[in-house]
């Protein structure tokens, strides 16, 4: 290891790492308030252009072997997960978030990066923790109401529970191993050794916990609903991708056998379906986001029943369309229906078209993909995660689930049906149209159509 | 080359379409009007210009664009004409303009929703019918729903969430079958060949076992039965043309319902001969009940919608039968009785759209004797009726006769091989044109003569747009009626290159042990 190993290798990180300390010091010297979002912004653009060199330069190293490892996937889900952090930053620009909302950000996008490099369950769980903390802050932040702290406990004490579990499971595996590589992890798929089965078991519970997998995913729509809209978008996007890519690096390429295969495809089978049932209920549009989010990561989940060369293509490819779709959906959402209380409802959407009719286009681009249908990009996604499984050789599985995300299509087409079908509801005032989260819709759109039109753009890269 | 880019630009022109639509102004509704017109026309001529210059002398696809797409995947971007899916965009282009002259004035709130829908229907159904890249065609095929969804939902009648809602969610179950059948077809394809391929051509040369055949022509047949639709799948239809606007209903019934018939076409027969086989009997006994429960129902209906789209479930049985003959004069009628019933069932549902415009009623005992009343528009009616029904010199007489004619030679050749079933559906068949005539009649009857009443006061008659709109029709009927061996040249080749597919197993049938009812019977001594 040299110095400009370590410069290089970890350039992301670092430029993340220099934007907090300048944040911090601005903070101190008490002039953080303006320039906090420019900063922020350019640190995380920056970050992102830096992973994306790395990885185009086909850049290589193991700064800390066995800890933390640079090669071009990696590089390449920092580069994504990062610029989807640029839309949440702008979406926050309009929210009357503290000062510490910019500072946090950067450090749970810095768990985010590391999850992605780590080597270890050492790395990987500081990783992992290093996204989570900031985020019980943050949904505690934005909103002093009982709700949000309700909320907060919860997802903390689950989030807790998760890595205690990750800890558990990471304690038997070294048990049985000797090592704390990751490695462990993907040779234990193959044993049929108690113990590390017991580990395998409980470290993909603790990945099941924290991507909100039924029966594990009671905390989602409290913590969604209570948190503001940038961290619900933040929560629903990268913290979602860090916990995939954690199951990424555990899973590694090595293919999943029984009986692991029938709890990999049951539990996230069953997270479709009632992601999918569940969501029709709601009244209010986080808590469907929320409910949906979890029929998502069972959509995640399943690609790793998948061959072990396509998991990471299907995987990130998922990751960023479904990022974008979602903050798409935030990003279009205007004020006055994604506020607090009553408002918050469903309801408040009727007869949207007529009031905001760029909104509600962008609001129905949004869920049309994330319901699958062609040719927006969600339906690319879903249709690669369903192949891999197939191909897999999981025809049931395969097909079983594409019949769940059937149940999903209508509640995302009830979004629409209210914006466009029904007559506006009881007099109630839209708010100002927020110049940040218009250019953040419209950062999250071009790219949206870029992919529906050609897919091979984000797919060549995979 | 340069054909290549004639059929290209018609892929191109609704997207024109839509830009042009949106870059007007929100309230400038003549204005998007009139653009809407100019397109759809300028598409029109297109569509003609390629079906003037297609050769129905060569086999195979004509004016096709090749590219990759989707590299990795093997998925192109694949649009060719043939025979049949020539005279299916010609319908679809011809009905554009028609479409967007009969909403002139019945559609008032956003009209630049309206215009951008109906052209973004159109890019979807242009490239459903051009497609010859599996993963292409599933794209179009879905993305065909969701104009339709808000055509209806936003533009319909009283019941129109209901009626939308249960549109998409029976299209769409359909779908998603089919997306896995999709799947795992080409993944069959690709072990068995090593090469990853979505393009028809290929995929028609795999070897399934019939096993697996069977269970994927149930998943693809599922989803174009439910758009054909083939009874017991059609409970959308009636609520979705009753709810939809006039414009959505000439689209549903002219173009859409097609959807479902060219995807067992292309697609399902072709695909799997085998299971077509052993399925057979199953799609005669269905396409026997759409003949016979469509025209049943469309005699006891009082509104007056409701009869034209049951009706439509009757014609398309034809369409079916035409199909599973496998005989060519049946299927040459089945691809005439296709377009037949995309122009009167068109017409029709204009008629019904503009009469509603006036008396804002469906009810037909709230109407009588319109003849005296509005005497254009009752010629013009009878005319349709009368097409509709199937009378020598109109289009719906090619299409029937041809089909029956296809039915009954397929139907002897089996009988005289022992096998019953197709020469009982045939004869059935014939009952359901009687059926035909009757409720056709029976509804003209009431609806233009007696004593003359209708609601809301004595409505006008027709003025010169309409009159237009319904003249153009008209001439189209009596072209393919007294005139069908043009358009029946260019399809045979198409035509027998299906036939060649869909029967292809008929002789090793046996030897898989899946044989046919037909020559199960005939191995018995």
């Amino acid at each position: 290891m040299n110095a400009s190993t370590l410069l290089v290798a970890l350039l992301p990180e670092h430029l993340l790492l220099a934007g907090i300390v300048l944040l911090i010091v601005l903070d101190i010297v008490g002039r953080a308030e303006r320039p906090a979002l420019s900063i922020a912004l350019g640190a995380v653009l920056a970050a992102a252009v830096a992973a994306a060199a790395l990885a185009f330069s086909g850049y290589q190293a193991e700064p800390f072997p066995y800890e933390l490892a640079v090669d071009r996937p990696a590089s390449i889900a920092k580069a994504f997960v990062l610029a989807l952090a640029l839309p949440v930053l702008l979406l926050a620009r309009d929210e009357a978030s503290g000062r510490p909302f910019h500072v946090l950000v950067l450090s749970s996008l810095y768990g985010a990066c590391l999850i992605a490099s780590s080597q270890s369950f050492l790395t990987l769980f500081l990783a992992i923790e290093l996204m989570s903390l900031p985020v019980y802050v943050l949904v505690l932040l934005a909103w002093r109401r009982p709700e949000s702290a309700e909320a907060a406990l919860k997802y903390l004490v689950l989030g807790g529970a998760a890595s205690a579990t990750l800890l558990m499971g990471a304690a038997l595996l070294f048990g049985g191993s000797g090592t704390l590589a990751l490695s462990t992890f993907s040779h234990a798929l193959g044993s049929r050794d108690p113990m590390s089965s017991a580990g395998l078991a409980l470290v993909t519970a603790a990945l099941f916990i924290k991507a909100a997998i039924v029966p594990f995913h009671a905390w989602a729509p409290d913590a969604y609903e209570g948190a503001s809209v940038p961290v619900t978008a933040y929560m629903a996007t990268i913290v979602k991708a860090g916990v995939l890519l954690a199951a990424l690096r555990l899973f590694n390429a090595v293919p999943v056998e029984r009986p692991l295969v029938d709890l990999l495809a049951l539990l996230p089978l069953v997270s479709i379906a009632w992601g999918n049932l569940a969501a029709m209920r709601q009244p209010t549009f986080r808590r469907m986001i929320a409910y949906s989010s979890i029929a998502h990561a069972g959509y995640l989940f399943f690609a790793l029943l998948g061959e072990g060369s396509g998991r990471y293509e299907a995987v990130v490819f998922y990751l960023v369309t479904y990022g974008l779709m979602n903050l798409l959906a935030f990003a279009a959402l205007p004020r006055g229906v994604d506020g607090d209380g009553w408002e918050d409802r469903l309801d408040a959407l009727k007869g949207l078209f007529s009031r905001r009719p760029y909104a509600a286009v962008t609001l129905a681009i949004a869920m049309l993909s994330l319901a699958g249908i062609p040719p927006l990009p969600g339906f690319v996604a879903k249709f690669l995660v369903f192949r891999n499984v197939m191909d897999a050789g999981y025809t049931l599985y395969g097909v079983l689930g594409l019949v769940a995300s059937y149940l999903g299509i209508y509640f995302y087409l009830r979004v629409i049906q209210l914006m466009f079908m029904s007559p506006v509801g009881e007099a109630q005032a839209l708010g100002q149209e927020r110049r940040m989260a218009l250019v953040a819709s419209l950062a999250c759109l071009v790219p949206t159509i870029a992919i529906a039109v050609y897919p091979d753009l984000v797919l060549r890269l995979l | 080359m340069a054909d290549a880019t004639l059929l290209n630009l018609l892929l191109a022109l609704p997207l024109a379409g839509i830009a042009l639509v949106m870059a007007r102004r929100r309230d400038d509704d003549a204005g998007i009007r009139r653009a809407s017109l100019v397109v759809m026309l300028a598409q029109f001529v297109v569509a003609a210009w390629l079906y003037a210059r297609f050769d129905g002398t060569v086999a195979g696809l004509q004016f096709e664009t090749r590219v990759p797409w989707i590299a990795d995947w093997g998925v192109y971007y694949d649009v060719g004409l043939d025979g049949v899916n020539l005279l299916l965009v010609v319908l679809t282009a011809f009905l554009g303009p028609l479409v967007v002259a009969g909403s002139w004035t019945s559609i008032t709130r956003e009209v630049k929703l309206f215009h951008a829908m109906l052209f973004t229907l159109q890019f979807a159904m242009l490239g459903t019918f051009l497609a010859q890249d599996l993963f292409l065609f599933y794209l179009f095929w879905e993305a065909m729903m969701i104009p339709m969804f808000l055509i209806i939902g936003i533009w319909g009648g009283e019941r129109r969430i209901y009626a939308t809602l249960k549109f998409v969610l029976y299209t769409a179950f359909g779908s998603i079958l089919m997306l896995a059948a999709v799947i795992y077809l080409v993944h069959s394809n690709f072990n068995a060949t090593g090469t990853l391929s979505f393009a028809f051509a290929d995929l028609v040369q795999g070897e399934l076992p019939a096993n697996a055949q069977l269970l994927l022509l149930i998943a693809f047949g599922l989803a174009f039965a439910i758009k054909v639709p083939v009874v017991p799948f059609h409970t959308w239809l009636p609520d979705a043309h009753v709810e939809a606007p006039t414009a959505g209903s000439v689209i549903l019934a002219g173009v859409l319902l097609k959807m479902g018939t060219y995807g067992f076409m292309k697609l399902g027969f072709p695909l799997f001969p085998d299971a077509t086989a052993v399925l057979t009997p199953t799609i005669l006994v269905l396409a026997v009940a759409s003949i016979l429960y469509g025209a049943c129902l469309a005699l006891v209906q009082t509104d007056i919608k409701k009869i034209i789209a049951y009706s439509s479930i009757s014609h398309l049985g034809y369409v079916m039968l035409g199909l599973v003959s496998l005989d060519l004069i049946g299927i040459q009628g089945a691809v005439v009785q296709m377009v037949s019933h995309g122009l009167t069932a068109a017409g029709l549902f204009l008629m019904v759209g503009m009469i509603y415009e006036r008396c804002h009623s469906r009810e037909l005992a709230a109407y009588g004797g319109l003849a005296k009343v509005v005497p254009v528009y009752s010629v013009f009616f009878m005319i349709l009726t009368l097409a509709s029904i199937g009378l020598p010199t109109t289009s719906g007489f090619t299409g029937e006769f041809l089909v029956l004619l296809g039915a009954f030679g397929a139907g002897w050749q089996s009988h005289a091989s022992g096998d019953a079933l197709p020469l009982v559906a045939a004869c059935a068949a014939v009952a359901g044109v009687v059926l035909g005539a009757l409720y056709m009649l029976t509804f003209a009857g009431r609806f233009l003569f007696g004593a003359a009443k209708a609601p809301h006061g004595t409505p006008t008659d027709l003025d010169a747009r309409e009159k237009a709109v319904l003249v153009a029709i008209v001439i189209a009927i009596f072209a393919l009626g007294l005139f069908p061996e043009q358009a029946m040249q260019k399809t045979e080749l198409a035509a027998r290159a299906y036939q060649q597919l869909a029967s292809a197993s008929r002789v090793d049938v046996a030897s898989r042990g899946l044989a046919p009812r037909a020559s199960l019977v005939k191995a018995q001594p």
